[in-house]
């Protein structure tokens, strides 16, 4: 196709604005992780971009050392796994019972579902209420409750009204019950639509701080973005850690502040998401799309 | 004559016998919701009690709408509401245009690489947690960081170094940004997906009647995505009276606290904290039913204008 010439200096303005933003959505980012490897007293004098002016490790050091942080991470991984694997499959298997032909009350149980999506007791309610099931300062706090959404079941649900509904029914009638369908036939047919949900799952399992800060009080069930969360907020914790680390530590210089402290820990935390996301994308991205189709 | 009747039962079996696999896959769902957001439901009542921790959910005191008429006394929850409803208004319509347009923007990119390029690292901040991105900012505005340093650059010296996440004046810029920053790359997905769906056609014959990409912009694209920015928009308009707890919360400080309450946290710090729940759950149910209310009219509304629904 021709282009006028209006078109071709857009085309310029476009791409350079894009990259303007571009820099601006990454920025603080590298800022941080300059700040994280730069020596907490020369950050201080300002000037830090993307470079580190003085290069140390001790900021890191601080973060690796403090005493809760090998348990947080424990913690955080391990509800990460069992809350992923679990909400997956029960919305899965939710949204293959949804998809089935004939199941009787379908409408009802949609509604079951949907109800909660646009009522809730509130926050105060449930605290109340978790207390009364033994969820507060309770491990599985993190786990069950959310291990249904009813968004996630309707994503899944709308990819698997697309799939031909005649493998099945040839399966139905050489005598396959509804559970071999579904494993034989739905699960492996599924897997795009599993992968986007269980990423996004996953994210928001790690992500998340206020189950913690609600439900919570025991230290030793505090979530790496939990800690993240108190060492961003209470400077005096920053502090602490920070005065710690540089005890013993002969190159005074080099002793880390509580800001370069807050960043080691916030680059710790959220790397693991920052590397592997870019390759994942287009599981992350292909869950929306189904959404917007659908509606 | 059994073999006859055989055949006849198999057709009129129970669709619940016959599903009788499907519904027990739904049960862990069924129960999942029962425990954790129907049972919760019960837990309102103490909005109309004397909540008391040592004569529980049932035995503590009715007090009637008591709790409520509390909210429209007391000056610190009046204060919430009111910030409440000015972050959510603003954020709610002040950063709706922004992912259109970036949509927009997207899709006049020719070069696949470059696209594919600014999409991932325009999509990384809604990557992080709310709490990262209170930690990325505050190095960034921090006094010696860099938005001072560039803001000194740009004035030529007479810009005032100051640490502005600790002045309440500019909070909601503040929240406000962020949370653009946050999300408009990911929410341009699903408008991009919508304007890829274009049929094609409809530019080729805009172009050979000699219409600019600019009118094709206003006529075309914009009125054909028109369904899909009424759902985002519909969606998002229970955000009107509400706001993102971490996000208010992480930015939050000893300086700003004060001023800045909204009314997810002054119901965690009244009700968690100060052990208050009554009173918490009642100012809770109060923003809860608003919201339903707004989500249904607006739901409503754009039924008969648009013939657009959500459901």
């Amino acid at each position: 196709m021709k282009r006028t010439k209006g078109e071709k200096i857009f085309n310029i303005f476009n791409i350079i604005f894009l990259t303007l933003l571009c820099v601006i959505m990454v920025y603080p980012y590298v800022n941080q992780l300059a700040v994280s490897f730069n020596e907490g007293k020369d950050t201080m004098l300002g000037g830090i971009t993307i470079f580190p002016r003085k290069f140390t490790l001790t900021n890191y050091c601080a973060v690796f050392t403090n005493p809760d942080f090998l348990n947080a991470v424990i913690i955080s991984a391990s509800k990460l796994a069992l809350k992923t694997v679990l909400s997956v499959g029960v919305t899965f298997l939710a949204a293959f019972s949804l998809t089935r032909k004939g199941l009787p009350a379908k409408r009802g149980f949609t509604l079951y579902f949907m109800i909660p999506a646009y009522v809730s007791a509130g926050v105060i309610p449930t605290y109340i209420l978790y207390r009364y099931l033994g969820l507060i300062d309770n491990y599985w706090v993190y786990v069950l409750p959310g291990v249904f959404t009813f968004y996630n079941m309707v994503i899944m649900r709308s990819f698997l009204q697309e799939l031909p509904s005649s493998i099945d029914e040839s399966a139905e009638i050489d005598g396959a019950n509804e559970f071999q369908v579904m494993y034989k036939i739905t699960f492996p047919l599924s897997l795009p639509v599993l992968a986007t949900i269980t990423l996004w799952i996953a994210v928001d399992a790690w992500n998340e701080y206020n189950l913690t800060l609600m439900y919570i009080t025991n230290r030793k069930l505090y979530t790496l973005s939990y800690l993240m969360m108190q060492i961003v907020k209470e400077s005096e914790l920053a502090q602490q850690m920070a005065l710690q680390a540089s005890m013993g530590n002969t190159n005074v210089s080099a002793a880390p502040t509580p800001d370069s402290v807050k960043a080691a820990t916030l680059i710790v935390t959220t790397i693991p998401i920052i590397m592997t996301y870019p390759f994942l994308q287009k599981y992350f991205v292909k869950g929306i799309t189904i959404g917007a189709v659908k509606g | 004559m059994k073999t006859a009747v055989t055949p006849m039962k198999l057709c009129s079996q129970s669709p619940w016998k016959k599903h009788k696999i499907a519904l027990f896959m739904l049960l862990p769902a069924i129960v999942a919701v029962f425990l954790f957001n129907y049972l919760p439901l019960l837990g309102i009542v103490i909005a109309f009690k004397d909540f008391n921790v040592i004569l529980g959910m049932w035995d503590s005191p009715w007090v009637g709408l008591e709790n409520f008429k509390t909210i429209f006394i007391q000056p610190e929850m009046l204060k919430a509401v009111y910030n409440t409803l000015i972050y959510g208004v603003t954020i709610t319509f002040g950063a709706f245009p922004f992912p259109i347009v970036l949509a927009l923007l997207f899709n006049e990119l020719r070069n696949a690489r470059f696209k594919k390029f600014t999409q991932t690292l325009t999509y990384m901040p809604h990557f992080l947690s709310w709490i990262s991105v209170v930690g990325l900012f505050y190095t960034f505005l921090a006094k010696e960081g860099s938005f001072n340093q560039m803001m000194t650059q740009i004035t030529g010296g007479s810009w005032e170094s100051n640490n502005i996440l600790l002045d309440d004046k500019y909070f909601l810029p503040i929240i406000f940004w962020t949370h653009v920053w946050k999300s408009t790359g990911w929410s341009s997905i699903i408008f991009l997906a919508a304007i890829t769906g274009i049929d094609g056609t409809l530019y080729e014959a805009a172009t050979i009647d000699g219409c600019g990409k600019l009118k094709q912009t206003w006529y075309i694209t914009l009125p054909s995505i028109k369904g899909t920015i009424v759902t985002v928009l519909v969606m998002s308009l229970g955000g009107l009276v509400t706001t993102s707890f971490e996000q208010v919360y992480g930015f939050q400080n000893l300086f700003t606290q004060e001023n800045t309450e909204v009314i997810n946290t002054l119901i965690y710090r009244q009700g968690i904290q100060g052990g208050k729940y009554s009173l918490a759950s009642a100012f809770g149910l109060a923003q809860g039913l608003v919201t339903i209310i707004l989500i249904l009219t607006a739901n409503f509304i754009s039924k008969k204008l648009m013939d657009t629904s959500i459901w």
